[in-house]
């Protein structure tokens, strides 16, 4: 267990020293999701939210701002996830892949670590943005703060899982460029991030069900504005629980397929 | 030791033909080779591009699985135990990639070091003595992609020595390096052969580099080992005359005379030199002994007599010339 810890440290510790190389960086890292959730509210607060509250009760004038909040705020650490793991794809190129394949390191150990580095470069300075906006501007009284709690820990645990299924998927796949577009949009479309899930067509909300944002983001809002019990929340819960197990039965999977079958092909890189 | 036994690689490719049609391809990468490699030991593997040198050192390094065919490495076969392998060898390639950028060159070997589990007092007392192994104790903190490409150079084989393997397998460790960084480089590696026992295995595009280094060669082409030898031992299977040159101190027409009558009686041949004094007899055997008869009895002003070793670089000529026919 203790290797396992230093091959994920001193991954994330890479990746933190090889993407943050200029301060500016870490800021240049906020203005995207800021202005992407500032269009959003500037686009929906001019219209008339009658026809929205009939099918989402809680989705009005005053809470919009929270809603989208939350939105952006899950969506954050999914999307970084989706960026890094593009990335993280370059080792490839680089041929340093190779010699992570060569070492006898925890394969789980060094997409964890990845992760985790992602998580901290992209999404802190959001996560303060995002909080000082709630102070400012939040009409909705926090009801349940031990379940919302456990939703924010939910998320991060998601968001790792989603981030290592996605750096294992990206290691072995050569159309990564393809992978990146199927996955950066419709994610922030279709898992609900500021048009609800419930005003789509069931076609729409089908493809939403493959984004585990969908269900992070449902929890997230439910226990936020209708102020769920854990009891409540507990199929949410139980789901996000089962998404979990599959994402990392999953990843382990690719991990150990990918480096056999590029054993026997030898794609792992083009040195 | 190292010993590969009748290696084999066979890549099932698929080639496009056309937007949607793609052909099913197979590759005979390597095709059955057997070699060998001691501690101490530098062998070098020569061919063309496609010959098979790359495929060959990443089975080796455990990065790809042989079709069939054995590699024991130290008397374990390699797919028994890859996680033991993997700690007792290291691969380092030319060019400026495998590293980080934008760390530093301690930053590099200590993350290399943490994935071979290294514990960090070891890998620390590790990273000082490779740093100083490779002369980059000035800029151990600055920025790789502040390197100049020699540096980056003798990163890469500090970073190849990080897990202190038994083995390296160095693929064109001098590629794109100017000549004086070169000649630092080979110096470097045989350094590790010779004071740290470590077993190399070069390739190189480099002749005079493979058989500057190399005990024994192997030289491959389209997969398979049709040559193995000392640089020595090659030229001699591989040329069937042998060169013996002549140098007098001075040269008139009756010592002119008397050379030609020689040649024609041991049936060699002299090639044209720019010095009309210094002559190279080409004939089956070696023409010294009779050489040095003529000398005594026709009172010769001997300068220099010598056998004449093909250089390496002439031998691949001519089996690429034999291959090629």
């Amino acid at each position: 267990m203790k290797r396992f810890m230093k091959v994920v440290r001193a991954e994330a510790r890479k990746q933190f020293k090889n993407k943050i190389h200029n301060i500016w960086v870490v800021f240049s890292m906020l203005i995207w999701p800021v202005l992407a959730f500032a269009a959003a509210y500037f686009q929906f607060k001019p219209f008339a939210f009658e026809a929205i509250t009939e099918k989402v009760s809680y989705l009005n004038d005053e809470s919009i701002m929270t809603y989208l909040m939350i939105g952006y705020f899950a969506m954050v650490f999914f999307r970084s996830f989706v960026q890094s793991a593009w990335e993280f794809s370059s080792e490839r190129i680089y041929g340093t892949l190779e010699l992570i394949y060569l070492s006898p390191a925890n394969r789980i150990a060094v997409i964890l670590g990845n992760a985790i580095a992602s998580l901290l470069i992209n999404v802190w300075m959001f996560v303060l943005f995002m909080t000082g906006i709630y102070v400012l501007f939040n009409h909705v009284p926090l009801m349940n703060v031990p379940v919302l709690v456990l939703a924010l820990i939910m998320m991060v645990l998601m968001s790792i899982l989603w981030g290592m299924l996605l750096n294992a998927l990206f290691l072995f796949t050569r159309d990564s460029g393809m992978l990146f577009t199927v996955l950066e949009e419709p994610m922030e479309l279709f898992a609900g991030v500021k048009i609800p899930v419930e005003l789509f067509p069931l076609w729409a909300k089908g493809i939403g069900l493959a984004f585990p944002l969908t269900y992070v983001i449902r929890l997230l809002r439910e226990v936020v504005f209708l102020g769920r019990s854990l009891l409540e929340v507990s199929s949410l819960f139980y789901t996000c629980i089962f998404i979990c197990t599959i994402m990392f039965v999953a990843t382990v999977f690719i991990l150990k397929w990918g480096e056999k079958h590029n054993a026997i092909t030898g794609d792992m890189a083009l040195f | 030791m190292i010993e590969a036994i009748n290696l084999k690689k066979t890549y099932h490719t698929k080639v496009k033909k056309g937007l949607f049609k793609r052909e099913k391809d197979i590759v005979e990468a390597v095709k059955g080779i057997n070699l060998r490699l001691e501690q101490g030991q530098i062998i070098g593997l020569l061919g063309i591009n496609g010959a098979g040198k790359t495929t060959t050192i990443k089975m080796l390094s455990t990065l790809i699985k042989s079709t069939s065919g054995e590699i024991f490495i130290d008397g374990v076969e390699i797919n028994e135990n890859p996680l033991k392998i993997k700690q007792k060898v290291n691969m380092i390639a030319g060019g400026e990639r495998m590293i980080y950028w934008r760390l530093t060159g301690r930053e590099n070997l200590w993350y290399y070091g943490q994935l071979y589990g290294i514990p960090d007092k070891v890998l620390k007392a590790r990273i000082d003595r490779l740093i100083t192994l490779v002369g980059l104790n000035e800029k151990q903190d600055v920025p790789v992609e502040r390197y100049s490409k020699g540096m980056k150079q003798r990163l890469q084989i500090a970073r190849g020595l990080i897990n202190n393997p038994d083995y390296l397998f160095m693929d064109e460790p001098t590629l794109g390096l100017d000549a004086p960084i070169a000649k630092e480089i080979r110096a470097y590696i045989k350094k590790l052969a010779v004071e740290e026992q470590k077993g190399i295995l070069l390739t190189s595009h480099y002749i005079h580099e493979v058989e500057e280094l190399c005990d024994y060669i192997y030289i491959l082409d389209h997969g398979e080992v049709i040559l193995e030898g000392t640089a020595k031992t090659l030229s001699e299977s591989t040329f069937e005359t042998k060169i013996t040159v002549l140098e007098l101190a001075e040269i008139n027409p009756a010592i002119e005379a008397t050379i030609q009558k020689f040649a024609l009686d041991e049936k060699a041949v002299i090639h044209e030199q720019t010095h009309a004094h210094i002559m190279r007899f080409e004939s089956k055997n070696e023409l010294t002994e009779s050489l040095v008869k003529l000398i005594h009895s026709e009172k010769l002003p001997l300068s220099k007599l010598y056998v004449e070793a093909p250089k390496l670089e002439d031998t691949i000529i001519e089996i690429s010339r034999r291959v090629s026919i």
